[in-house]
């Protein structure tokens, strides 16, 4: 009885805290900048003006261009990923590529030490090639990181398909190119979809390739444009900043909010 | 006698030898190394290749400029030498822990207070929101409610609580703690969301015979739901473990590693090393030390969590 009362109650004392953060960004990133008092962030005062505020975000801090070339970054490189990590997984599972496991197993394995390890010659080695802070440099990046993870998730369902499927397209002369594109790839959409949304919202929050491999506002990636925000208080008004902040969650918390499962699943296969 | 017997069969099963190795030869070699080369390119080039050349350039004096010259041990010894380095790996090890407890325990907490409850998803979902954000965004709001005089020490003094003139941000540990606390915010969601799938998993049966034998609430918990969510335990416990030893965004975005580098983790003295003051060995040092701790830490967990099962 007790126990019936007291589990709710927990949960929606937890659950304000947990959303108090969130009151106080919306609060603040809605004030007009002339009217916002450091001493009085709980109280929604003065006019609203998050659209105007988040307007100096997108034009003065530059989170226009960022938003435009992340989008590219995090469409392209995803996909791309996706198509070599099928491409191996196919190679591994239906036409049995000699020694395939090691071949998985080493390209598995590019994901496994710290993003710190490649920073600074893949920056030394951008530089000498002249891609460094080009969208070129960002897409082949984006590319290379998220195929591990997409070989991982793909040869794992190209796996539950039976071999008959392809012995059968084999028999009607089908090329494996064709049998790739036309049967294999259109069987897994859903574990495309899937590994797709998890590594672009991976993409699209990205920090730390974007500081180390750019810094022209055409090129950098959303996040480090955000985190640049921060550095400049004097150039924006603190509550542009918190505008921006909010500007650049909304599309992954509404991805999120309706793929919930999606990001479970991917996260018990150890995407965090 | 023996002699003919094991000479005649010699030409046969040479053929089918040679038969069955054809047979064995798979006719989709070349398909399979054309479909195969594209990941394995990539991988190689843009992953395998500068790891290897970070390895390299930590036994070596190098700026970017030039060409590195060999050192030896020298930044090792250095890295072990430096102060901010003792700190840092500090800082390192109360992430990890920090990050092994606080959202896991909570995560479980709401996994298992709303789990079979009316409507336990939507007093789920304000725990969920954050992770959907950033660790860039995430930074920004904790930022600013953290501020010396910001939205918590308001609030703390509106609540005649103390703690309202603490420099959240500034001092060493406070800062790194509190860092752990917003990062929690924003993972003991999502690892809810892992229990109650796990939680979801466990079968009905064994669950009504132990309430049919008098069992509830806490012993329940204890002794029925704990020990069967140890799987999805040990999957969450092994990947906050591994990417809390990688802890950089909020760090960086909060606080710039803090004032005198105090609130630095390895991935943060990485990155200063090599991006700000230009110590491409040193850096590279740094990060070599991080993959060997990172790795030593995923086998040990793993090879203990998998002797443990056995046992069980």
């Amino acid at each position: 009885m007790i126990a019936r009362i007291l589990r709710p109650a927990v949960l929606i004392v937890l659950g304000l805290i947990w959303l108090a953060p969130i009151y106080l960004l919306l609060v603040n990133a809605s004030k007009d900048p002339a009217q916002y008092a450091a001493d009085q962030v709980w109280r929604p005062i003065g006019d609203f003006a998050l659209f105007d505020n988040m307007r100096e975000a997108w034009e003065i801090g530059g989170l226009g261009d960022a938003v435009s070339s992340t989008l590219l970054y995090s469409i392209v490189g995803p996909a791309l990923a996706v198509l070599i990590g099928a491409a191996i997984g196919f190679a591994i599972v239906a036409l049995r590529l000699k020694h395939g496991f090691f071949w998985f197993v080493l390209v598995f394995g590019g994901t496994v030490f710290p993003l710190q390890m490649i920073l600074m010659p893949l920056f030394v080695g951008y530089v000498e090639a002249g891609v460094y802070d080009s969208r070129l440099g960002m897409i082949a990046i984006y590319t290379a990181i998220t195929v591990p993870f997409a070989a991982l998730v793909m040869r794992n369902f190209l796996g539950g398909i039976a071999h008959q499927v392809f012995e059968a397209a084999v028999v009607d002369g089908a090329s494996t190119w064709r049998i790739f594109w036309r049967i294999y790839l259109p069987m897994s959409t859903s574990a495309l979809v899937a590994v797709f949304i998890l590594q672009a919202t991976f993409v699209w929050n990205d920090l730390l390739l974007g500081l180390a491999l750019s810094q022209s506002t055409e090129v950098r990636p959303l996040m480090t444009a955000v985190a640049a925000l921060q550095d400049t208080y004097g150039g924006l008004q603190l509550t542009a900043v918190l505008a921006g902040g909010l500007l650049v969650s909304l599309p992954t918390v509404v991805l999120f909010l309706s793929t919930q499962r999606i990001f479970s699943r991917g996260l018990s296969l150890g995407q965090f | 006698m023996s002699a003919p017997a094991t000479a005649a069969p010699t030409t046969p099963s040479g053929s089918a030898a040679a038969e069955s190795r054809r047979r064995r030869r798979n006719p989709y070699g070349w398909p399979a190394r054309g479909f195969s080369v594209p990941a394995v390119l990539v991988v190689a080039v843009l992953l395998y290749l500068p790891f290897l050349w970070t390895t390299w350039i930590s036994f070596t004096e190098y700026n970017g400029l030039g060409s590195p010259s060999w050192v030896g041990l020298d930044n090792y010894r250095a890295m072990f030498d430096d102060p901010n380095f003792a700190t840092s790996v500090r800082n390192t090890l109360i992430w990890v822990v920090g990050s092994i407890t606080v959202p896991v325990g909570l995560g479980l907490l709401i996994a298992v207070l709303s789990f079979g409850m009316r409507f336990g998803s939507w007093l789920r979902l304000p725990f969920l929101i954050p992770y959907a954000i950033s660790g860039v965004a995430v930074g920004v709001v904790w930022r600013f409610v953290l501020q010396n005089g910001g939205g918590l020490s308001q609030a703390l003094d509106a609540l005649g609580l103390p703690g309202a003139d603490l420099r959240w941000l500034s001092d060493a540990p406070l800062n790194t703690l509190v860092m752990i606390a917003a990062s929690a915010w924003q993972q003991s969601g999502v690892i809810a969301l892992m229990y109650v799938i796990g939680l979801q998993s466990i079968p009905r049966e064994p669950i009504e015979a132990a309430r049919l034998d008098g069992a509830s609430g806490w012993r329940m918990f204890r002794h029925m739901h704990w020990p069967m969510l140890r799987p999805m335990t040990t999957v969450v416990i092994g990947l906050s473990l591994v990417s809390s030893l990688k802890t950089f965004d909020i760090v960086w975005v909060m606080t710039k590693g803090g004032p005198g580098r105090n609130a630095e983790t390895l991935a943060v003295t990485m990155y200063e090393e090599t991006f700000v003051n230009s110590a491409y060995g040193a850096g590279s040092a740094v990060a070599v030390f991080l993959s060997i701790v990172t790795f030593l830490a995923a086998i040990t967990y793993l090879r203990r969590q998998l002797s443990s099962e056995r046992t069980v």
